[in-house]
């Protein structure tokens, strides 16, 4: 005896589900009367609910990848602050020197008048 | 070789032919000063039987323009981390959309649902609406997006750290504090060294407007030498660092563009199973409605279900979209982890372009300052 089609097999995997649903979609649209409308929207729903469920269950455990992930990321940002700060330094530094030459031509300035 | 250091660089440069015309640049820039060394010393240098050393012998500039060098290589790391930083924040804004839309979608087809369920048998509580990310993880999300978009802005904001304007500014001051120190060292120098008969005939027209004793152009020559030297220390502080950062978050780029991706996937599907819902939920209500709907009402309620398969499709076709930027995101990031390595094959010639464009770079500042007091 052949095998049941797949979509008629115990659904193991959100594929699964998610081609079961799909199933039931298209007999909902060829159903020509609203029980049987009703009763394959019915089924369907309930299939919606295991593949929703599913997904959060998903979304939540990525949840925890990302809480995991987030430290590394600050770790770098204050990495590249600080090369930043050292840059930012530097400039200083230059600034440093223009404000000394600019110190000591107002002492000259000073030492002038006397 | 190693372009960066001044001893080997010189056979590059002369066998740029382009770098002539910065040669030419330098001439330009420093002819007075061997026609100043003709003019006649002042008073006070004959006294104190010397000369303060403010005036810049414009050769001691080539060094630090070819060292200089070394700053250009960081340029294209500056163009391509600011490209990068330009597409993150964009592909991030992207992903908050989609989990924003994600988020209200399904909220829109539980609140569909609830009507369609009010009516009948099966209990319905209110309580039991849900969003499909929680306010914690929804938090977790934007903080490893907004994570993602401060890297990459750091990141651009770091590597253009050469040629910033700070770093001009500071370079300009010592030059023109320089020569305000000058005149007030030499406050005579106005006039004893304005040109006799003999210096006009033989000076050109920018000595003849010397009133200090560094002229206006050993000042600039003294900025464009602190330009050069504070581009050279921020690029030698960029090129030891930011490639290191850059590698060492290449994988975590890799984990969260896959996390993201996983995401999107889910809300892909999650996205078409709301439409599907909320198509079947217009659909049951257009038809358990019957006589209740006037025939323009019941008009307008059909026309919508065209429009919700619309944007259903839409709302794929973008999320699709999304994984395909969030992929070319990880494989960009990688490229910038090899480029900022500088092990491709290609970046000797690109090394001698960016060493020609920050010579240029040097060159325009340098013309940039005024050359009069």
């Amino acid at each position: 005896m052949a095998d049941a089609p797949p979509i008629l097999k115990k659904p193991e995997t959100i594929d699964d589900y998610q081609a079961l649903y799909d199933a039931l979609g298209r007999a909902y649209w060829e159903a020509s009367d609203i029980n049987s409308k009703d009763l394959v929207q019915g089924a369907r729903e309930s299939i919606y609910d295991i593949i929703t469920d599913l997904d959060e269950a998903q979304l939540d455990a990525n949840t925890a990848l990302f809480l995991a992930v987030e430290p590394k990321i600050k770790q770098t940002c204050a990495t590249l602050t600080k090369i930043q700060s050292d840059i930012d330094s530097i400039t200083k530094n230059i600034t440093t020197a223009s404000k000394v030459v600019d110190a000591i031509t107002k002492v000259l300035g000073i030492a002038a008048m006397f | 070789m190693d372009y960066c250091n001044p001893s080997t660089s010189s056979p590059v440069l002369t066998g740029h032919s382009k770098l002539n015309k910065l040669d030419k640049l330098k001439l330009r820039a420093f002819p007075i000063r061997g026609m100043r060394n003709k003019s006649k010393p002042t008073s006070r240098t004959q006294a104190a039987g010397r000369r303060p050393s403010f005036g810049f012998n414009p050769l001691a500039l080539l060094p630090l323009v070819l060292v200089t060098g070394c700053a250009a290589t960081s340029t294209p790391l500056a163009r391509h981390t600011a490209d990068f930083s330009g597409a993150t924040s964009l592909v991030v804004d992207n992903s908050e959309n989609a989990y924003r839309a994600a988020v209200r979608l399904h909220d829109q087809e539980q609140a569909s649902a609830s009507v369609a369920k009010y009516d009948t048998d099966k209990p319905w509580d209110p309580h039991t609406i849900k969003p499909l990310i929680d306010a914690k993880g929804l938090q977790a999300r934007s903080d490893v997006l907004d994570g993602l978009k401060a890297y990459a802005q750091s990141l651009a904001d770091v590597t253009n750290g050469v040629d910033s304007d700070q770093l001009n500014a500071a370079a300009t001051s010592v030059g023109t504090n320089l020569q305000a120190m000058g005149q007030a060292m030499n406050p005579t120098s106005s006039a004893a060294t304005a040109p006799s008969t003999e210096t006009t005939a033989s000076a050109d027209a920018t000595i003849s407007a010397t009133s200090g004793f560094i002229t206006p152009q050993e000042a600039n020559a003294a900025s464009t030498a602190f330009k050069a030297l504070g581009d050279y220390l921020v690029s030698r502080k960029i090129k030891s660092a930011v490639p290191k950062v850059i590698r060492d978050m290449d994988p975590q780029i890799d984990t969260i563009t896959k996390l993201l991706n996983s995401d999107i996937v889910i809300i892909r599907r999650q996205s078409a199973l709301d439409y599907e819902q909320l198509l079947t939920q217009q659909d049951m209500f257009i038809r358990k409605s019957g006589s209740a709907l006037s025939p323009i009402e019941r008009r307008a309620e059909i026309e919508k279900l065209p429009g919700i398969l619309a944007s259903k499709q839409s709302t794929d076709d973008m999320l699709a979209d999304l994984q395909n930027c969030l992929t070319q995101l990880a494989l960009t990031h990688h490229a910038l982890a090899a480029a900022a390595q500088n092990s491709n094959a290609a970046s000797l010639q690109q090394r001698i372009a960016d060493l020609h464009a920050a010579a240029e770079r040097l060159a325009r500042f340098y013309f940039s300052l005024p050359t009069t007091t």
